[in-house]
């Protein structure tokens, strides 16, 4: 089932173009992972699929759409004021308290109800976040660079938890830098660069074809550092 | 302690401290939490150009200073939100023409300086029965907006961009908030004083933060620390003829440093 066309969406800022003419249908229960070097328009397509931003040309319609947002870590509360997981989740769950500790359960965090938000690693915190979009019933997820900056460890469960939730039907949008994790882990790549360069199965998706060398060049690095992929 | 109740101008001055005690934590949080605690002394800075103006004309200073602020947060709020001008940047070319039209303002108005001198630190001798009252009054307001607006609220300090996905109406109350802050402010000059605005909104915050885990505990332990940080400071401003802004600002600074000592 249709759930979101992206009708030849363009984004400008004064006379430097963002995104141009960018077109694509996303279907219920499909896995899309965005991919491209930065300041490829990857967040901004994000904002305008989420009504935060509006186009200069073009349209987005939705259907039967309930949206769930998982910001990236460095967006995510940092404030000098507490706020409690439990808080967090009921800001989704329109203040329910029992379908908030659902959606904690559903994250395996109900332990954490009443710890300080900003108290928790950052992969714990996106657990939160998803567990804040569930609250709100988004069938609908959609993840900015969620894994930036998040331990191995947590990363691997993370992606375990988005396959998850795919297998139960969510529809997920994730923005990464993570390009072989995102080849193994969706069902369908869009491959950015101001405009789509490549959008079909991972498994056709040839990364020198399309990404910049220096962009490869740092990602490989970055994966030398850290280890192989994490799924 | 009931000595200085026999001074219907102390009572009064105690029941606008306790009004101020009371409301200023309950937007102060949502303001500390979001890092906007600056808007206070922006703020305060615009009233006392306020002050200044009406000082000048011969007019009520509070009334010209109610106006003149919450037209000063409805620019700062529109800058932000609307031209994208960074939160810090806008506080403070907003402080600094605050006051520079304050002393301006202030030095026109020959023979008035001993009565703008309490618009900045604080007088205990100077709060009408007309200021209480007005001062109840928007207190009210600001706690009933809160009340009824607290999860949209908790939503926006969260995090501004899901509680707009979420379908809240992100921009409305923002320019509410800023507007209720900006009277309070206003009408709290006689007693914190304008230039010592922003520690009585931050100080009791930040002390509450000390021992709470979650964002309602920490209103109800600010308003707490407030109303402890008012009355002693009332009372020692009373006792020792000192300003009532900088005693009550310096009884908070002692109860942060105290729960600093304790819970290392």
């Amino acid at each position: 089932m249709l759930q979101l066309d992206i009708d030849n969406v363009s984004v400008s800022y004064d006379a430097e173009t963002v995104l141009d003419a960018v077109s694509c249908c996303i279907h219920s229960g499909e896995f899309i992972g965005i991919i491209g070097p930065n300041g490829a328009g990857k967040t901004t397509l994000l904002r305008v699929v989420l009504g935060l931003l509006k186009p200069t040309k073009g349209s987005i319609a939705r259907k039967d759409v309930v949206v769930g947002y998982v910001p990236q870590r460095g967006n995510l509360y940092s404030g000098a004021v507490p706020i409690s997981v439990l808080e967090v989740v009921m800001l989704g769950a329109n203040g329910s308290k029992a379908k908030a500790i659902q959606a904690l359960a559903a994250v395996h965090m109900q332990s954490y109800a009443h710890k300080r938000f900003t108290e928790l690693s950052g992969g714990q915190q996106q657990r939160v976040s998803i567990a804040k979009a569930l609250a709100g019933s988004a069938n609908v997820l959609i993840l900015d660079e969620p894994t930036t900056g998040v331990d191995e460890h947590s990363q691997t469960e993370f992606y375990t938890l988005l396959r998850d939730l795919h297998a139960k039907g969510t529809t997920i949008i994730m923005v990464s830098h993570e390009v072989d994790t995102v080849l193994k882990l969706v069902t369908r790549v869009i491959c950015l660069n101001r405009t789509i360069l490549y959008d079909g199965p991972p498994e056709h998706f040839e990364a020198d074809k399309y990404l910049p060398g220096a962009y490869m060049k740092y990602h490989l690095q970055l994966h030398h550092q850290h280890g192989d992929a994490h799924v | 302690m009931f000595e200085m109740l026999q001074y219907s101008f102390m009572v009064r001055a105690l029941i606008a401290g306790v009004l101020v005690a009371l409301v200023v934590p309950m937007l102060g949080s949502f303001l500390v939490a979001r890092r906007y605690a600056l808007i206070s002394d922006s703020l305060a800075h615009v009233s006392l150009a306020g002050v200044g103006a009406g000082l000048l004309l011969g007019l009520t200073p509070i009334y010209v200073a109610v106006p003149v602020t919450v037209a000063g947060a409805l620019l700062l709020e529109w800058l932000r939100q609307e031209r994208r001008m960074s939160g810090d940047v806008s506080l403070a070319i907003l402080m600094s023409s605050g006051l520079a039209l304050a002393v301006v303002f202030a030095n026109l108005a020959r023979g008035a300086n001993a009565d703008f001198n309490s618009y900045l630190f604080g007088s205990i001798t100077t709060t009408t029965l007309s200021d209480v009252i007005t001062l109840a009054i928007i207190s009210l307001l600001a706690a009933l907006f809160v009340r009824f607006n607290y999860r949209t609220l908790l939503h926006i300090a969260y995090d501004e961009d899901s509680a707009r996905i979420a379908g809240k109406r992100v921009a409305l109350l923002n320019y509410l908030t800023v507007a209720l802050t900006a009277a309070i402010v206003v009408l709290s000059l006689r007693i914190v004083g304008g230039l010592l605005m922003s520690a009585i909104l931050v100080m009791p915050v930040v002390t509450a933060s000390r021992f709470s885990t979650s964002f309602g505990a920490t209103i109800r332990y600010a308003i707490v620390f407030a109303l402890l940080s008012v009355i002693t400071g009332l009372s020692i401003a009373f006792y020792a003829g000192v300003a009532a802004g900088g005693a009550i600002v310096l009884a908070a600074l002692a109860l942060l440093i105290g729960t600093v000592i304790w819970k290392k």
